[in-house]
């Protein structure tokens, strides 16, 4: 087949140290659908972003159809042929399907009016050669997702490109879609077009595409052909060694419950209940975990734990005293968090590592204050610094350097290490992994099952369920705001969780309903 | 911190450039017009200490102004908290009669009192009504200008005088000058020091700027962000109120019409220039003070106006803090080369 994108020793940094992409060469095919696999932070969408004009490069060369390209923005990608489909959809709510699919290239009569006999014609003549189900006059706030997806991508061939990205497309939709997308991108490739397809979940992509690029830390590791692999094959690439699926847990006994909220509903200023009569506990030396589709109450439990909102009605207990009226400082003596945003939540960025490993502590550990609490000691924080630096590996420069020269995992370790040294009873972690490569997530899961040992109460909120399932005792599935199951994990299953997430009930008693 | 000093030097000698290439437009001669601009503003025991003097105003105001914007609150009240306090001390000054000793901390304290009131004005109306302080500090300006100019006009207005102002205050009340050197700019240390301690190495301080830069992060940690949001309000208020008061101690000894003159926005510039920065608020304000300083003799021995001195003011600023950026820029894109040329030997 011939070569339709040759990327030759792509570089790219991202000052003041990431290189985001690493002399990569990879070669696109016409009329393949081409998957790129890599974890979070691998360089893939980098590498896509680099090719459509949205990244400027800082070395190598691209040829598309052979002639050395190097597109400024994404108009000039388009107008060549090369167009991407991103994540969050960027659509006009208000408009209608074909408004949104002419937008920019109007056809346009007498005095600039737009040609609406014209214009849909020619939006229902490229529904129909693509076989899209889509009726144009819907307006785009009335359809689905899945929908929206679709016309995203009709936009694109409306533009006539050759070369379509789909960047994670499959993570916006819910699991009945997926086969639907993928027959459609089927049929765009007999037609002629070449997908490329970026993807971290591996079963999607072998399912899917016709050949596979691994990327890992900013580097191309290997092109293969699909059918010649397999998802262990491709999950070694990806990590770099054998991937352990395994749980490190060690059995111990729970103790007293620590922390515990009793029917905690929380309603929001549109009426709508957030959190639906919530009950949870958490013993001594167990590790409970919250799994659920992002947006299904989670960052409102945090927040009410944290004390940031404040509940409808219900309790929140950690060693039987109630905090639900507490302020954050009288909370913290209580619970550590470690929030899923570091640099929103966890960190100052631009203030020194020092200064936020101080914050807390200066507050409730008199170590770090002379005064009766007015006056800072530095050279104490320096000290403690050091320890943090120590005792959770981390490695940085000075201590003096500001925050954000830390990479993603070490930015992790201060924090874990800020919080887990203020020695309370109760540890709430929100998604604590997000965004890191493999060796920290890795550490941390040690951490937190070291403080499973120690008899902390830990309640993990996540978004993976494989972490759940590697370091929880119990998983707790959270839809709608509604605690729908409570599950031992050696009693359940990654297929039971994941359907209970979607559809707040179990399988069975779907199946009794219908 | 080398960074920072080297970026603000370059930045001032390139902006003198491009103040040299004004002039030669024009058709004066730029060394001859920077020499006098110097020689009366550093070059003697006079100049020198006129120059300090007119410095502690800006740096006042400035330092109220880098607190602020460093910690959060966007206080651009420091016009109308100077007058305020000016007012305060003035009126003390008037109607209190006390010895030296007693009398010159009485009216500082007032002054701090006056800018502190007002600015306190502010944070309550964003405590109670959620009002934006960035609009009620720039609209207590408008109502502190007319509300001293009535004062000035009736109340407490110099009846010999053709003009607005007020009578002058107790001798007691005078800051005492030794030759040229007025005691304003002694204050002026004493308070810096102080407030740099509170700022770097209080818990305080700490606690207002890492509001400052993520307050969510601080909230979370167990900062009050409320109060703190209230202290500082106040603290950056007294610092004006107190340039306000010393304006009139040192100076004129009494509230005359166009007291405030242009101290508090110069203020707020040289925060901006600063970057917040409270030592670079302090060598910032003397090199303004020595532009404003120096222009009254620049202008005496050359034909260049004094108003050039705004438009040199304005050149440094832009090239300050353009450059600032700039330096950054510069930086990275070097950094990138570096790294992209390491992956391609």
């Amino acid at each position: 087949m011939e070569t339709i994108i040759e990327m030759k020793d792509m570089i790219k940094v991202f000052p003041p140290n990431v290189v985001a992409l690493d002399s990569v060469s990879t070669d696109f095919r016409k009329g393949e659908i081409h998957a790129i696999v890599g974890e979070n932070g691998a360089g893939k969408s980098t590498l896509m972003k680099v090719l459509y004009g949205l990244e400027p490069k800082n070395g190598g060369e691209i040829l598309f159809h052979g002639q050395s390209v190097n597109f400024k923005d994404a108009g000039e990608a388009i107008a060549a042929g090369i167009g991407m489909v991103h994540q969050e959809i960027l659509l006009i709510q208000e408009y209608t399907i074909w408004e949104n699919i002419i937008l920019g290239i109007e056809p346009v009569g007498f005095l600039g009016r737009i040609n609406r006999v014209q214009a849909r014609k020619n939006v229902q003549a490229k529904i129909d050669e693509f076989k899209f189900n889509l009726n144009l006059d819907d307006k785009i706030e009335d359809i689905s997702v899945a929908a929206r997806q679709k016309v995203e991508i009709l936009k694109l061939l409306y533009r006539n490109v050759e070369v379509l990205i789909l960047d994670e497309p499959t993570a916006v939709l819910t699991p009945q879609e997926i086969p639907q997308l993928f027959s459609e991108l089927q049929r765009l490739r007999d037609n002629g077009k070449t997908i490329l397809f970026i993807s971290h979940h591996l079963d999607e992509v072998l399912a899917l595409s016709d050949r596979i690029t691994v990327m890992r830390k900013g580097k191309k590791i290997a092109t293969v052909e699909a059918r010649d692999t397999n998802k262990e094959d491709l999950a070694k690439m990806m990590v770099g060694r054998d991937v352990l699926f395994l749980s490190k847990r060690e059995a111990k006994q729970p103790g007293a419950v620590v922390f515990a909220i009793k029917a905690l509903t929380y309603i929001d200023g549109n009426k709508r209940k957030r959190l639906d009569d919530v009950n949870l506990q958490v013993k001594a030396g167990e590790i409970v975990g919250i799994a659920g589709v992002e947006g299904n109450g989670q960052f409102e439990l945090v927040n009410s734990i944290m004390g940031l909102t404040r509940p409808t009605s219900g309790q929140i207990l950690v060693n039987g005293k109630e905090l639900i009226a507490a302020d954050i400082l009288e909370r913290r003596k209580f619970v550590s968090f470690v929030s899923q945003d570091r640099s929103k939540m966890g960190a100052a960025v631009k203030a020194s590592i020092t200064e936020n490993v101080m914050m807390t502590h200066h507050r409730l550990n008199k170590q770090f204050t002379h005064w009766n609490g007015a006056l800072l000691d530095y050279r104490y924080s320096r000290q403690f610094t050091r320890k943090i630096e120590e005792q959770f590996g981390v490695s940085m420069g000075s201590m003096d350097n500001p925050f954000k020269s830390l990479s993603g995992g070490n930015q992790q370790k201060v924090i874990l290490g800020r919080e887990l040294l203020l020695d309370t009873p109760f540890l709430l972690l929100d998604q604590p992994t997000r965004g890191l490569d493999v060796g920290s997530i890795e550490y941390v899961h040690e951490i937190i099952l070291k403080m499973r040992m120690q008899d902390r109460a830990i309640l993990l909120i996540s978004a993976d369920l494989e972490e759940l399932f590697r370091i929880s005792d119990h998983i707790v599935v959270l839809n709608r705001g509604k605690i729908v199951a409570d599950l031992a994990t050696e009693k359940t299953n990654l297929e039971q969780v994941g359907y209970l997430m979607l559809e707040g009930k179990d399988k069975e008693d779907a199946k009794e309903i219908r | 911190m080398r960074k920072k000093f080297v970026s603000g030097v370059l930045g001032i000698v390139v902006a003198l450039g491009l103040g040299a290439v004004i002039m030669l437009i024009e058709g004066f001669n730029p060394i001859t017009t920077y020499s006098a601009l110097f020689s009366y503003s550093l070059g003697g025991f006079y100049p020198l200490t006129t120059t300090l003097r007119n410095s502690v105003p800006l740096i006042l105001t400035g330092l109220s102004a880098s607190i602020a914007f460093a910690s959060g609150p966007v206080n651009l009240g420091q016009p109308g908290q100077l007058l305020i306090g000016a007012l305060f001390a003035t009126v003390g000054g008037l109607y209190i009669h006390l010895p030296a000793p007693l009398m010159i901390p009485l009216l500082i304290i007032l002054a701090m009192i006056g800018g502190a009131l007002w600015s306190g004005i502010a944070a309550l109306m964003r405590r109670f009504f959620s009002m934006d302080e960035f609009i009620t500090t720039l609209m207590l300006n408008m109502i502190a200008d007319f509300f001293t100019y009535w004062a000035i006009s009736y109340p407490f207005f110099d009846k010999t005088a053709y003009s607005p102002m007020t009578p002058q205050i107790d001798k007691a009340g005078w800051l005492p000058e030794f030759g040229n050197f007025n005691t304003n700019i002694l204050v002026m240390v004493l308070v810096f020091v102080a407030v740099w301690f509170i700022f770097t190495r209080f818990t305080a301080g700490y606690e207002w700027r890492l509001t400052g830069q993520n307050s969510i992060f601080a909230r979370l940690g167990g900062c009050k962000i409320d109060k703190n949001y209230v202290t500082v309000m106040l603290l950056t208020g007294a610092l004006a109120g107190l340039a306000g008061g010393l304006v009139v101690m040192a100076g004129p000894h009494r509230f005359l019409k166009g007291l405030g003159a242009n101290y508090a926005w110069d203020g707020v510039m040289i925060a901006m220039v600063a970057n917040n920065d409270l030592i670079g608020t302090l060598l910032y304000g003397l090199f303004f003070s020595s532009l404003q300083t120096g222009a009254v003799g620049m202008e005496l021995i050359t034909a260049v106006p004094s108003e050039f001195i705004q438009v040199l003011q304005s050149v440094i600023v832009l090239v300050i803090v353009a450059g600032r950026g700039m330096l950054d820029i510069v930086l990275d894109k070097t950094q990138i080369k570096r790294k992209a040329r390491e992956r391609t030997a």
